[in-house]
């Protein structure tokens, strides 16, 4: 095949002008590594943020006073004046919504400084939920039990800990049983979660749960800032369920028939599909800015090409005078700055991954090396091969020979 | 049926204001086997002919018609592969790829010809075994001496074994005694049957051909018969 050959000679070029070769691919990796990385990073938080969603599981969704898609100025403002939630909703629901199986009261937390003895851990993540809270979010029991409906219709002071408390305050010891203090008020510990892992940053086992109505008592209850976990009995009835919690909340609430819900209702695809809104105008603006590298990197190519058709004029010539044809000229340098780009695409996209990786550990998440990023790398490297490659190919595939012959 | 036939051949240089004719009118006619000079003084057109003749470029006006095929009208890429397949130009300075091998260089127009590794290194090696550098084929220009370079020239015009050989000055960078190898070299080529073009300004190397063409500003001033083809 002449096209081998003729790929062969364009490796030969390349290798005889080595150190131009070698910063040419420079160019292009720096571009093609920078885009991987952001690509990979992004993957990896996009993905995180999922899986820390998806522990909603995909029959749950949350009933809330301020949240969903907010469209317009007026929606917003209209958002932040909604009444706040009453505590007899739960109820309310569990009466009124045949398809909803369980349903938890959370208060949103806050962080508090933790003791136990003469040890102290701050900034730990306090949240009252309802008793079925347990059946509703991805936590499990690891040790002990969670609380029970009665320790929550009775205020009771126990609470359900993460591991990171279980680590810090009870390095030898069994923690349940034992006493801790929030706020210099007393509450035994009767269970422990198992181990959540950190995620970018924040460290999801730093938490302690402690039943609704012992939260209110002892806190207060927040009002403006109440979320109603529903668990659907299936999949199947998932809309039904909603439908039927909207039916209840809409009366309790006094909305007029020919008005819009004032609250919301989230599912984990809701709730995603609002962050990727959030943070797509984020997300490809960072592409946009590390694309500019690649099309740098494909100028450099394109500037080194164009000084290595000038520079072969002559070889042009005589390659010309002993029967070469346009497309075999063609083919030589497109055949280089295609190498130099596909080259310097691969090293990119392997350093890339590699740096991914790196930057995602720094922060602790999860990094799947992307499949998206790699073709992409690939094609758009390719791409720009061709593209930046194509004009001095035609330029030196155009040379007259006799012109070409003489050149000096 | 003549090998090479020209018709009223006209070369223009359009230079914006002026232009230069390099050739004005030229009819000649060349016979498969013939062996030619052309002379004449500088600037008179002798390359110009020869890259018209050559295929490397097409003329202004005119016809020429290469074994009876018409190219004065023909495209780039068709006029490569006439280039490749009927045509083997030698040139004054040589123009050999300064980079490869000799084997390489005369290896190049067998690859432009679409023709397998193995067929190509085989005529090539007996292409350079034919003008005597059988143990060289490994050198780089650079590493050879004119008189071989301009033999590495000879092998690469030749190894696609063309109608036509072209030879534009060959001798004009090398000394007399390397040149007068590289004219025994081509008396065997066309002892062989070849056909034989040779621009030259020295007498001694034209008389080596069987008929000598002078131009002058673009024109045949005269022919001279050297000897009666055999
Ligand atoms: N590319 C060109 N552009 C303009 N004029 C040209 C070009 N090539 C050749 N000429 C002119 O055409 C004329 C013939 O040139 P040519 O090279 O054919 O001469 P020559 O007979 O080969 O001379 P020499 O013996 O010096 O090699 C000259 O006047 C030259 O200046
Ligand atoms: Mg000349």
């Amino acid at each position: 095949m002449i096209y081998w050959d003729i790929f062969r000679m364009a490796l030969n070029a390349l290798w005889a002008n080595r150190l131009r070769s070698g910063l040419t691919l420079l160019g292009v990796i720096i571009g093609v590594t920078s885009v991987i990385t952001i690509i990979s990073a992004i993957e990896g938080f996009m993905g995180s943020v999922q899986a820390e969603i998806n522990k909603l599981g995909p029959t749950t969704f949350l009933v809330v006073r301020v949240g969903g898609i907010i469209t317009s100025e007026d929606a917003f403002f209209e958002m932040i004046k909604r009444k706040p939630f009453e505590v007899e909703y739960a109820e309310a629901i569990e009466d009124a919504c045949e398809d909803c199986e369980k349903i938890a009261m959370q208060a949103y937390g806050f962080s508090r400084e933790v003791k136990y003895r003469d040890k102290k851990l701050s900034n730990v993540y306090i949240r009252g939920a309802g008793a079925s809270m347990i059946d509703i979010v991805d936590y499990e029991v690891e040790h002990g039990r969670f609380y029970s409906y009665e320790e929550d219709y009775g205020g009771r002071r126990v609470a359900f800990v993460g591991t990171t408390i279980q680590k810090q305050l009870f390095p030898n010891i069994d923690p349940i049983g034992k006493t801790i203090k929030i706020n210099n008020l007393k509450y035994d510990i009767i269970g422990i979660a198992k181990e959540q892992g950190a995620t970018f940053g924040h460290d999801a086992d730093k938490i302690i749960f402690i039943p609704f109505n012992t939260f209110a008592k002892d806190f207060g209850t927040p009002r403006r800032n109440l979320t109603i976990f529903v668990k659907a009995r299936s999949i199947d009835v998932l809309d039904k369920a909603m439908d039927q919690t909207r039916v209840v909340l809409r009366a309790y609430r006094h909305v007029p028939y020919d008005k819009e819900d004032d609250f919301s209702l989230l599912t984990a695809d809701s709730i995603m599909e609002q962050f990727n809104n959030i943070t797509r105008f984020m997300r490809f603006g960072l592409i946009g800015i590390t694309s500019i590298s690649l099309i740098v990197g494909g100028i450099i190519i394109m500037n080194i090409m164009m000084v290595s058709v000038t520079e072969r004029t002559r070889e042009i010539g005589i390659r010309k005078s002993i029967g070469a044809r346009q497309k075999d000229i063609l083919f030589q340098f497109l055949f280089e700055s295609f190498i130099l780009s596909v080259g310097g695409g691969l090293i990119g996209i392997s350093l890339g991954v590699l740096l991914g990786d790196l930057l995602i550990n720094l922060i602790n998440m999860d990094m799947t090396p992307s499949l998206l990023a790699i073709l992409l790398g690939i094609g758009i490297s390719s791409g720009i091969g061709i593209f930046f490659g194509i004009y001095p190919a035609m330029k030196a595939a155009r040379l007259q020979p006799v012109k070409a012959l003489s050149y000096e | 049926m003549a090998l090479i036939e020209t018709n009223n051949l006209w070369k223009t240089y359009d230079m914006g204001k002026v232009q230069v004719h390099a050739l004005r009118g030229i009819s000649i006619k060349i016979d498969k086997g013939d062996y030619i000079a052309v002379m004449g003084p500088s600037g008179s057109g002798k390359s110009t002919l020869m890259n018209l003749i050559g295929c490397l470029d097409t003329p202004t006006q005119g016809e020429y018609h290469l074994n009876g095929k018409r190219v004065s009208q023909m495209h780039d890429d068709e006029l490569a592969e006439i280039r490749n397949r009927e045509i083997g130009f030698v040139f004054q300075t040589f123009n050999l790829m300064p980079r490869s091998t000799a084997l390489h260089n005369v290896e190049l127009p067998l690859i432009y010809g679409g023709r397998n590794r193995e067929e190509r290194l085989q005529m090539a090696r007996h292409a350079l075994e034919v003008v005597n550098l059988g143990e060289r084929v490994m050198h780089k220009p650079s590493e050879l001496s004119g008189g071989q370079r301009q033999r590495v020239a000879i092998a690469r015009a030749m190894v696609n074994k063309p109608s036509l050989l072209l030879a534009d000055e060959p001798t004009g960078n090398i000394d007399t005694k390397t040149g007068d190898e590289i004219m025994g070299l081509f008396a065997e080529l066309h002892n062989n049957g070849n056909t034989i073009i040779l621009v030259t300004h020295e007498m001694d190397i034209a008389r080596n051909a069987d008929r000598i063409l002078f131009i002058r500003d673009g024109q045949i001033e005269k022919e001279e018969i050297v000897r009666r083809a055999s």
